[in-house]
């Protein structure tokens, strides 16, 4: 009776925990699903296989990406996610029982807790967590079976799982004792061999760490690449030297032990609100959610150029960034689109601001340096569909085609990268090739892009960013974006000789009734020298004066 | 006995049926359209196989094809499946049997993928040189196309006999830092040098396998050394050391100009470590850069330009192609400076010259501006006879889009260069024979196994080719130790 009532509230608990899991990921938090979707392109072709298998730990690599590549659709990566960790439960507690670890069950959460906590490290990758199954699932099934084999078993299993290999060996330790010992040797052999003749383009400290559990190689969060490995078996072999120990003392110190070695600024970047908040917008750019980016800016501010940059977005694409531009914080003149940063998230939104502009060759720029600024060479699928839609737009067929196959070998981008590949297939004849200009000038989005585009080819200058809209503007005035656009950088600028004439534009072409309250609300401010009480155009005038 | 007989005649059928050319195959007066485009160029003996596909490079379905290779003067292959895929060991007995003749290839193909029906396309050939190419293969940088960032950057180096390509050095070995400018002596990597940028580069100089990194910064030199250039003599390393950046296009023309705000030239001396610098080659106002030694050691040829106002001013660059003496026995310059080709007065810029190593020739690259030719459209590869000093374009090997980056075998009869000519974005390799007349034969690009599905998925720019005589060796995990302990040996200006 007691056994039948232990093991429905285990099932129980279990339930809970993955539907929480489920919801958290699904509901709470899927905007950091997106993220990392949109950080790799996993490819159903055997080069993308063998090319991931090709380094230590590349089968753990391929299954997390193959998992990931789901994130596209966050509710389905938070089912798959919550797979993931009930898999990683369901195994820890296996192993501990097959260890005779006492409170096996209360201990099987610790892994999954631990994996839901440094997941809200944005440089977090599955193929961790997909490592530590794997290791733990090998463990299980080796249970107390002969040593031997191990001899194989363990090159291969880092071979397959990377570092992570080691949560394997001292399960295996507790399992048998000190005549186990010498498999210690075996593993780091096995790690320093492959390093040596294997490895020849990665550093030790990847070898040993692991090169793709981060995002960034080279970075090393020992609470989590150690402590993670170790902590199992820790707590088994705890248990085996204190056999009377009923409180998990030993669980709470390990886990101290593992939150005080992570280093303070990863602690802090863990779920921390401002990186919420960013990859939330990021989330809804990519949605093209714009009134939920602006309701949420309307809560919560992150004083950053990309937040400036993602709400100015947004409202320009509901037509309301002529009367509500300095509601918002602004940044200052770069609020509307930030000079490029090389990393792979900041230039999103002017990446994005670019392309629904018209100015296509920035648009392409920014997507390709966002692309190439992924440091572990991943390509992503969102910028190799933009990449690629420029270069449809810039006439540029043959390299489009390139980034169409690609994504062709994809499951959730590949019916567009269909319909591309038929829209702009053309044989060698004259009029084919009319044709496919024709189809792609009737298009909704590349063929009004088309028009929108610069006509003069002269080079960017961030620094003139005014003037370029002015330009784009000039070339089509159905451009509202670009008008809109203008106005406001004049604005940011703060630069009045070019404010009037800006002005006379929005009047003559932005299709207003009246003044619209935030061009109301500058000139007012102009007029009164900067000193109107409650203007949100006087408090930024304000705020760039103080900086 | 008798079920035997009649298995055994099953498959004797069954593979003649297999290796022999279709039947019925409809003749058709042209010749195939093949990717890529092997119709009449010249190979080496010993090339790696030259294996095509039928259609364009952008085909999404392929068509199978039956091709047979005979020589002119012996041998007969057969390649066949999606691409033309040759043996290798049959492929390089057919070339040195026919070395000095032609192979000849009669190509038969599906009239449409997976049709039943099959075409047989007039013969072409390709010419088998007589002059080899025994150098081990190139080495290259490759990089994806593109702005500011250079994402996944690596130095391979190609066997050009085979398809081996290994790393030398990548982006997951030094991350987030820029490298390039590998550079031989004369194509012998025994004396190797490159330089790493970004937080702990420099520059590597790699003689008969010990690496030394050395920062040729000093107060009187602006930046590292880059573009480099050795001395046959191998004891000294010509650099320009300068600062290179980038300005885009708003329109669909170009996407990207490239322009230095300073050059100079300077030459290392990898005995004493000490940098030799001259007036005339750190002129102020002008910017002297691609420096190139002749084959003889006693000339060092470089470009160089009037500074102007860049960005703004980038149409004005127009670089001169120059030479001043060099005693490499006293380290010192000559006097006199010589103008060979005048940029300024011809309206059009004069860039990375490159003698061959026998002095007969010097092929350079000529543009209607910058200093940077691989983003120039126009940039096309001139040659100058080094005995008349007479120039002519090389239109025999320029496309309509970017020739840049080249450079000349150890026997001086092969050279490689960058081309756009495939895509207009992603730089790739070619090859061409040069005669004694000095002109070229058409030229090949770098051969693939299934080449339309490889260049398909390549998303990187070959660049800064050069040829390797030997396989390099090179000690990856040493240059990552010696990059991140960031111990540079100091120089001195003499």
């Amino acid at each position: 009776m007691n056994k039948a009532k232990t093991k429905y509230l285990s099932a129980g608990v279990e339930v809970l925990f993955v539907v929480a899991i489920y919801l958290f990921w699904a509901i709470v938090y899927p905007h950091l699903l997106s993220y990392q979707e949109q950080n790799q392109l996993f490819l159903f072709s055997s080069d993308y296989f063998i090319h991931d298998i090709s380094v230590a730990g590349g089968l753990a690599d391929y299954i997390s990406e193959f998992i990931v590549q789901f994130f596209y659709l966050p509710w389905l990566g938070a089912i798959l996610l919550a797979g993931v960790y009930l898999a990683m439960q369901t195994l820890s507690w296996s192993v501990l029982k097959q260890r005779n670890c006492r409170l096996a069950f209360l201990y099987s959460f610790i892994l999954p807790l631990l994996t839901l906590y440094f997941m809200g490290f944005i440089q977090f990758t599955m193929s961790y967590p997909v490592a530590l199954c794997m290791a733990l699932l090998m463990a299980w099934l080796s249970g107390k079976k002969s040593m031997i084999p191990d001899i194989v078993v363990i090159p291969l299993l880092y071979w397959t799982i990377g570092p992570l290999v080691w949560t394997y060996t001292l399960l295996r330790f507790v399992a048998k004792g000190w005549r186990y010992s010498p498999f210690v040797l075996v593993t780091l052999g096995s790690q320093l061999a492959a390093y040596y003749f294997l490895l020849p383009q990665y550093p030790l400290s990847e070898a040993m760490g692991g090169i793709n559990y981060l995002q960034t190689p080279n970075l090393f969060v020992p609470g989590m690449q150690i402590g993670m490995a170790v902590i199992l078996p820790l707590v088994i072999f705890s248990h085996q030297i204190f056999k009377n120990m009923r409180f998990p003392v030993v669980v709470i110190v390990a886990m101290l032990g593992i939150w005080l070695t992570t280093d303070s600024e990863v602690r802090g970047s863990i779920y921390d609100k401002s990186t919420f908040e960013l990859l939330r917008q990021d989330y809804l750019i990519r949605n093209e959610k714009w009134n939920d980016i602006i309701a949420n800016a309307e809560k919560f501010t992150v004083n950053t150029p990309f937040w400036s940059n993602s709400v100015n977005l947004a409202l320009a694409q509901t037509g309301q960034l002529a009367d509500r531009q300095f509601s918002f914080y602004q940044s200052g003149p770069n609020a509307l689109v930030m000079a490029s940063i090389r990393d792979n998230t900041s230039d999103f939104p002017s990446m994005e601001a670019f392309f629904r502009l018209g100015m296509v060759n920035s648009s392409l720029r920014y997507a390709h340096d966002l692309q190439e600024s992924i440091v572990s060479g991943r390509k992503s699928g969102w910028l190799t569909k933009r990449i690629a839609e420029c270069m449809i737009i810039n006439g540029q067929y043959n390299p489009a085609i390139k980034h169409l196959n690609l994504l062709k070998k994809t499951i959730f981008y590949r019916a567009w990268a269909c319909e591309a590949e038929t829209l702009i297939q053309a044989g060698n004849d004259k009029s084919s090739i009319q044709q496919r200009e024709k189809r792609i000038n009737a298009h909704q989005v590349y063929g009004k892009l088309r028009r929108f585009r610069l006509k003069e080819d002269f080079l960017y200058n961030y620094g003139e960013m005014d003037k370029m809209f002015g330009l784009l503007f000039s070339g089509n005035v159905k451009n509202k974006m670009a008008l809109d656009y203008f106005v406001a950088q004049v604005l940011l600028n703060g630069n009045m000789q070019l404010l009037q004439g800006a002005l006379q534009c929005a009047q003559q072409y932005g299709g207003y009734y009246g003044m619209p309250a935030g061009y109301m609300d500058a000139v007012k401010c102009i007029q009164a020298k900067g000193d109107l009480p409650g203007s949100p155009y006087a408090d930024y005038v304000a705020r760039m004066r103080n900086q | 006995m008798f079920r035997r007989y009649i298995t055994y005649i099953f498959f004797a059928v069954l593979f003649a049926a297999c290796t022999s050319a279709p039947e019925d195959a409809v003749k058709v007066n042209k010749t195939p359209k093949i990717y890529p485009d092997y119709v009449d160029v010249t190979i080496p003996v010993d090339i790696a196989p030259m294996d095509f596909c039928i259609g364009s490079s952008t085909d999404d379905e392929p068509r199978e094809m039956y091709v047979m290779a005979k020589g002119s003067k012996g041998g007969e292959i057969i390649g066949k499946g999606e691409y033309a895929d040759f043996d290798i060991d049959e492929w390089h007995e057919l070339t040195r049997q026919n070395r000095g003749g032609d192979i000849i290839f009669t190509v038969y193909a599906e009239s449409a993928p997976s049709s039943s029906k099959w075409i047989q396309y007039k013969d072409f050939r390709m010419h088998v040189s007589n002059y080899k190419l025994d150098d081990y293969g190139v080495t290259y940088r490759r990089i994806p196309p593109g702005y500011e960032v250079g994402g996944n950057i690596g130095i391979y180096q190609r066997d050009i006999h085979s398809f081996d390509e290994t790393a030398m050095l990548t982006e997951s070995a030094v991350v987030g830092q820029c490298f390039n400018c590998h550079t031989p002596n004369r194509t012998d990597p025994r004396q190797f040098t490159a330089q790493v940028r970004g937080e702990g580069g420099g520059t590597l100089i790699q003689i008969n396998g010990k690496q030394e990194w050395i920062d040729t910064k000093t107060d009187s030199t602006k930046a590292a050394g880059s573009y480099a250039y050795w001395h046959p003599d191998g004891r000294y390393v010509a650099y320009a050391a300068n600062s290179v950046h980038q300005s885009f296009f708003t329109g669909t023309k170009k996407p990207i100009e490239v322009y230095h705000k300073f050059s100079n030239i300077i030459v290392y001396d990898t005995r004493t470590h000490e940098l030799l610098l001259d007036p005339a080659l750190e002129t102020p106002g002008s910017l002297e850069i691609f420096p190139a030694f002749s084959a003889d050691g006693k000339t060092l040829y470089y470009s160089t330009s009037d500074a102007c106002d860049v960005p703004r001013e980038y149409l004005k660059v127009k670089c001169s192609v120059c030479a001043i003496g060099f005693d490499a026995k006293t380290g010192k310059f000559g006097s006199k400076v010589d103008t060979l080709l005048n940029g300024k007065k011809d309206n059009m810029s004069y860039v990375q010259v490159r003698p061959s190593y026998d002095g007969r020739w010097m092929i350079y690259v000529r543009c209607s501006r910058s200093n940077f030719p691989i983003v120039q459209p126009d940039a096309d590869l001139w040659i100058m006879d080094m005995k008349t000093h007479q120039v002519r374009e090389m239109k025999e090997i320029n496309s309509r889009r970017t020739e840049s980056y080249h450079n000349w075998s150890s026997n001086s009869r092969w050279l490689v260069f960058s081309s756009k000519r495939d895509d207009g974005m992603y730089t790739k390799l070619y090859f061409t024979c040069i005669g004694n007349d000095g002109r070229g034969t058409k030229p090949f690009l770098l051969p693939q196994r299934n080449p339309r599905k490889y260049y398909m998925e390549m998303f990187d720019a070959y660049n800064v080719p050069d040829f390797t005589k030997t396989k390099v060796e090179f000690d990856s995990h040493e240059a990552i130790r010696k990059i991140k302990d960031q111990k540079r040996t100091t120089v001195k200006i003499r």
